[in-house]
């Protein structure tokens, strides 16, 4: 579904990215962890183009998304083109970033109604089927200021998922939220997990990464330092500096 | 009471009609259309340079860098007194109307544009994330959430291009200022008339900061 390959970043002098090959299949749910400032927000950002690859290739879904030579577009891809294919991929923020102008409903709506030209009345029950499923129908009518850090985050949930993305990224979802409201935002997760849909979770809920993801991506200074099965990474660590970064927060 | 308080008082009386009569029936449209096509150019001139839209945006930074750098006064005199030498003549209400819709263009493009980038930068990404365009994406969600931002600061350009626009007296427009001036010619009581006429647009902008603090009460209970 999702294919890095040789993929360089800097800002400016900066190497944030380094050499990253990543491949994530069907179905699979990857969780990204690693210390603040490794690479982790920017690796998942490239995948939609809120960040330009400074070098390498990035697929979506088998089609090519990006590829850079030292910087240089060499794609020919259109505006439209991509727009298209970053459309299979739903972004979850750590800020949620709800459309603060908008109903909870309008929220949800509003993609799929000017993006995809679907009809209102077709949208608006498919918005509220998703609102069921974060358990806000109640607050369909509500603007983003008046809920809680939980529920915006699982309407920006709902809000992804109306655009029927085929990849959903998640870039630490609950890092924003006080503790209570953790666990109604990774719920709706596991349940998204369960049903099979392929995710990339940046996240520092180790719990989460245990029990959901098929494998976990751990980051440092850029580059992809070990991956594996979560057992394998949580209890024989190989690497030094993933042993050091466990010890840290487990 | 002296011979003189009473004839000054007299003056007053007598002119403070034609005075308030030629600040609504020239000085407010005068205002009123030069804002609104400004705001309309000013408009246009934020979005081209936000989204930047070549090759406007740079004409668009030009235009703005030009009016901003220089005098209203002296813009006013180019189109009225300068432009006839190219064979172009405008008469005096339509050089006053291009000249403070171009400045009030200029003027508020910047606090347009200012007011869209104070649009938190995640509320554009997260209409990116969901394939908006920039374009739908300013349309739908960063224009209505700027609104809030720059409804004071165009509040206070409106209030400063009401006083601006007896700068159209100099260029023989007869709104209110050029007529307290023509007053003043034939009664010889500069100080009067002036304070008179100082009077009335204060009355103005009253009723306007008034309107402004409603509005953005108004603005502010809208939500968002
Ligand atoms: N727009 C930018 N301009 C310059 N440097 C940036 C930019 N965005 C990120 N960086 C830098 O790139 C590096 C990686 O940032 P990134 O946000 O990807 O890290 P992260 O692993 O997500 O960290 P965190 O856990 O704190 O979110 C950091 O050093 C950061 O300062
Ligand atoms: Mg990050």
């Amino acid at each position: 579904m999702i294919k890095m390959e040789n993929v360089n970043k800097s800002f400016g002098k900066l190497e944030v990215l380094k050499n990253i090959n990543l491949e994530v299949k069907q179905g699979e749910v990857v969780c990204i962890i690693g210390p603040s400032g490794s690479g982790k927000s920017t690796l998942l950002r490239s995948l939609n183009h809120l960040e330009r690859i400074t070098d390498g290739r990035v697929y979506i879904d088998g089609e090519l998304l990006d590829e850079r030579k030292n910087d240089k577009d060499i794609t020919n891809l259109s505006p439209e083109s991509i727009s298209k294919i970053c459309s299979e991929l739903g972004m979850v923020f750590q800020r949620f970033n709800l459309f603060s102008n908008k109903t909870v409903l309008e929220n949800v709506t509003l993609a799929p109604i000017i993006v995809k030209k679907v009809h209102k009345t077709e949208s608006t029950e498919y918005a509220l089927e998703l609102l069921e499923k974060v358990g806000l129908s109640d607050k369909k009518d509500e603007y983003p200021s008046n809920l809680s850090g939980g529920q915006q985050q699982r309407v920006a949930i709902a809000r992804a998922l109306a655009m029927k993305p085929k990849i959903m990224l998640f870039d630490e979802p609950t890092s924003a939220l006080d503790p209570e409201l953790v666990s109604e935002v990774l719920d709706v997760m596991k349940e998204l997990a369960k049903e099979g849909m392929t995710m990339i979770v940046v996240t520092h809920e180790m719990g989460f990464a245990k029990e959901v993801a098929n494998r976990i991506i751990f980051m440092d200074k850029g580059e992809i330092i070990e991956e594996g099965k979560p057992e394998s990474i949580f209890n024989n660590p190989k690497e030094v500096r993933t042993k050091a970064f466990l010890s840290k927060i487990l | 009471m002296s011979d003189n308080t009473v004839r000054i008082a007299g003056i007053l009386v007598d002119s403070f009609f034609p005075l308030l009569k030629a600040g609504l029936l020239y000085t407010v449209p005068l205002t009123i259309i030069s804002f609104v096509l400004g705001l309309f150019v000013a408009f246009i001139t934020a979005t081209v340079r936000i989204l930047d839209i070549k090759p406007f945006a740079k004409i668009a930074e030009f235009y703005v860098w030009i009016i901003r750098g220089t005098p209203l006064l002296v813009q006013l005199f180019i189109i009225f007194y300068g432009l006839p030498s190219l064979g172009i003549t405008i008469d005096a209400f339509i050089s006053a109307i291009i000249g403070f819709t171009l400045s009030v263009g200029a003027y508020s493009s910047e606090i347009i544009r200012a007011a869209i980038l104070s649009v938190s930068k995640g509320q554009w990404e997260a209409a990116h994330a969901l394939g908006i365009s920039k374009k739908q994406a300013l349309i739908h969600i960063i224009v209505p959430q700027a609104i809030k931002f720059a409804i004071p600061p165009l509040s206070n350009s409106f209030i400063s291009l009401v006083k601006d626009t007896s700068l159209a007296a100099s260029i023989t427009y007869t709104e209110m200022f050029r007529v307290a001036q023509q007053i003043t010619a034939r009664t010889y009581e500069p100080l009067w008339m002036y304070t008179e006429v100082a009077v009335i647009y204060l009355m103005f902008c009253t009723v306007l900061n008034i309107l402004q603090t409603k509005m953005e009460i108004l603005f502010e209970r809208s939500g968002n």
